[in-house]
């Protein structure tokens, strides 16, 4: 850590781990739903609410990470101290209670209704100052020094692009294929958009400072990758419009362009090996390397070849609605972001606690029963999503009488819920651990 | 590959990209008004899309396929239930379809549910690209009974099991026809408590008698 205001960051990644550990556990309530059909919370925590709460806390706590990691990143880049420190806490602390109030909420009964936009407008409104507070502290700090790196400008588009895209999932359109339509630019262009810029920055700014190779080289394919991103995925977002009530001729559209969403995911698994392969610097940080590694592979398994898999309009019309798309929803989430998140943390929190990390057992651990865990979950929902389309879209079988059939695969995906919480605890665990060590007992 | 070459991809892939996406926007938002039929969506309708999203209803059920996984699709409910079904359900949804798997009972006003029926009346007419598609063994069967049909839309089988599938609330009819006479069902669809006192089975005095006599026909057939 070069600067004293990259501190800033760690609180960012403490919230986003607690928050990743009550993801976990609400996962878990909601999985238990589909194994018991008999629900003794269904008037207390039914799953409308353990759902929304399981994935806005995904939202939440991947944003977490996505601002520390800019937080820590942005001075060393700039080669400056953070604009307002005082502003950087003060958005931490405003963005955590929006949080809280959201959830607690919900319990409440108190939602917008709308799948992972269900905060009320008011706490909106909220987000949207967060957002603006964020974006300002960080173009601040830019404009103290202007060293425009590629890293930076990718960073900064994708902040931008994921504040403006945010505010078309603000407002109550009465028209439903419309409110959809829209919708989509929050969920689909923030994913497969303005996230991948802000995650492919972090991960070219780790990666350089890992492996020691070439500013230029990385950034070279920095600009590649994500313009390939961009390029597939904004019209890509066809691929959502296939059923909704949108023109046919988005079938076509979206078919072709999503289906080339895989090739710059491809190109960053080349991409981190060949960095870690032709590495400049020994790597004393393995750990963190072997994250970003595993971040790629599974990003691109994940997002991929999962998404590929049911991406074509011709696939789409039978899957469309059914457990494939929480099975790629799982495994797409985890490789690209929640892993990616972990990296930087690994990456991060050594530096600013002065700690040499070099091999950390505990979180090799936890990266392997997570890792395996999710390929489980992944599989045990597709094929529970594959009985679920042959049974009740090809042979019309009724709703729930289907959903018997499927207990078995909701019991597998349930017990790997379960090999994933207990890797997810181990990196809870170890992430105090890494806080609180002092450097004489890294070094063992 | 120079950095300039790599930023220029960059750069005229994304402005490609958003004019293609931009253009087909502008055409889409125009299709919009004939294809969801605008000009049935009054206040009722934008009532009970309101009455959908603060029950958070999405959550558990897909609408167009989007939403929680964990209830059917109510894209084209209103196609195969009748509204006076739904409005029963909506009431009091585990005394309609007593399955383990339960929607609670959200104490809607009765307000809330025309509105809401009004909201899924108008989202069936969607035009959706033929979407959820119709189930191929269904579309190579010949014409079903229509007995049989007023047997699903009624929601029968959320007591009553045929050939291995429905509920256990009520009496297996795979064979019911090997036992009851016609008459005999048409007798018990208008007033369960004739034959039983104890029966729990709502009347179905309400069908048209067409509907009755041909529901009694096809589970008279079930030999």
């Amino acid at each position: 850590m070069k600067y004293e205001t990259q501190k800033i960051a760690y609180n960012y990644f403490l919230i986003a781990t607690l928050l990743f550990g009550l993801q976990v556990v609400f996962g878990l309530i909601t999985g238990a739903k589909y194994v018991w059909d008999h629900d003794p919370l269904i008037n207390i925590l039914p799953f409308n609410v353990s759902r929304e709460i399981h994935i806005n806390l995904l939202v939440v706590w991947l944003l977490f990470g996505f601002m520390g990691g800019t937080y820590y990143l942005v001075p060393e880049e700039s080669e400056t101290e953070i604009y307002s420190p005082g502003l950087a806490n003060f958005q931490l602390v405003l963005f955590a209670l929006i949080g809280v109030t959201a959830i607690v909420g919900y319990i409440f009964r108190w939602s917008w209704g709308m799948p992972f936009l269900e905060q009320p407008t008011i706490l909106k409104i909220g987000i949207v100052i967060v957002a603006l507070i964020f974006l300002f502290n960080i173009l601040m700090t830019m404009l103290k020094t202007r060293k425009w790196t590629v890293i930076q400008g990718v960073l900064l588009g994708g902040l931008v692009m994921l504040a403006l895209l945010f505010l078309f999932g603000i407002f109550f359109m009465k028209n439903l294929t419309e409110q959809y339509y829209y919708w989509w630019w929050v969920i689909h262009l923030w994913v497969e958009g303005a996230w991948e810029l802000v995650t492919g920055a972090i991960m070219a700014f780790v990666l350089l400072k890992l492996t020691g190779v070439e500013r230029e080289l990385v950034e070279k394919w920095l600009y590649v990758e994500t313009g390939l991103v961009l390029f597939t995925g904004i019209v890509g977002t066809g691929h959502h419009y296939y059923w909704i009530g949108t023109p046919h001729y988005w079938l076509w559209v979206g078919g072709i362009f999503s289906a080339l969403e895989p090739l710059p995911i491809l190109f960053m698994v080349i991409d981190t090996l060949r960095d870690v392969r032709e590495k400049k610097i020994e790597i004393e940080n393995k750990t963190a390397v072997y994250w970003a590694i595993g971040c790629a592979v599974m990003h691109f398994f994940g997002a991929g070849v999962w998404g590929f898999a049911h991406t074509l309009p011709q696939i789409n019309k039978w899957t469309h609605g059914t457990q494939i798309t929480a099975s790629h929803g799982h495994f797409a989430f985890f490789g690209a972001y929640a892993m990616l998140n972990l990296t930087v943390i690994y990456f991060a929190v050594p530096r600013i606690k002065g700690v040499k990390l070099v091999r950390n057992g505990l979180s090799l651990m936890a990266l392997r029963t997570m890792t395996f865990s999710m390929i489980l979950i992944a599989l045990s929902l597709a094929v529970a999503g594959i009985v679920q389309v042959y049974l009740q879209r090809v042979l019309g079988m009724d709703y729930l009488t289907v959903q018997g059939f499927m207990k078995l695969w909701y019991a597998v995906f349930w017990a790997s819920a379960w090999g994933f919480a207990i890797g997810a605890f181990m990196y809870i665990v170890d992430f105090f651990r890494l806080s609180s060590t002092t450097s004489a007992r890294a070094q063992q | 590959m120079k950095l300039s070459h790599a930023k220029a991809i960059f750069i005229w892939g994304t402005v490609l990209s958003s004019v293609i996406f931009l253009a087909l926007t502008y055409d889409s938002q125009r299709s919009f008004s004939k294809r969801t039929h605008e000009e049935k969506l009054d206040e009722h309708v934008a009532a009970g899309k309101w009455v959908w999203q603060k029950y958070n209803c999405n959550d558990c059920h897909t609408i167009l396929g989007i939403g929680g996984y964990y209830a059917p699709d109510v894209t084209k409910v209103m196609s195969y239930r009748d509204a006076d079904w739904v409005r029963r359900f909506l009431k009091d949804p585990p005394a309609v379809w007593p399955a383990e798997r339960k929607m609670p009972v959200l104490n809607l006003k009765d307000q809330e549910i025309e509105d809401v029926i009004a909201f899924l009346t108008w989202v069936n007419g969607i035009d959706t690209n033929n979407w959820p598609p119709k189930p191929l063994a269904v579309a190579s069967a010949a014409a079903p009974n229509p007995g049989e049909e007023i047997f699903k839309t009624q929601g029968c089988s959320a007591c009553h099991t045929v050939g291995g599938i429905g509920g256990k609330i009520g009496p297996d009819l795979t064979h019911v026809g090997s036992r009851r006479s016609k008459e005999w069902i048409e007798e018990q669809l208008i007033n369960p408590k004739s034959h039983d006192p104890n029966s729990i089975m709502p009347s179905f005095a309400k069908l048209p008698e067409k509907d009755r006599e041909e529901l009694a026909d096809y589970l008279s057939g079930l030999k």
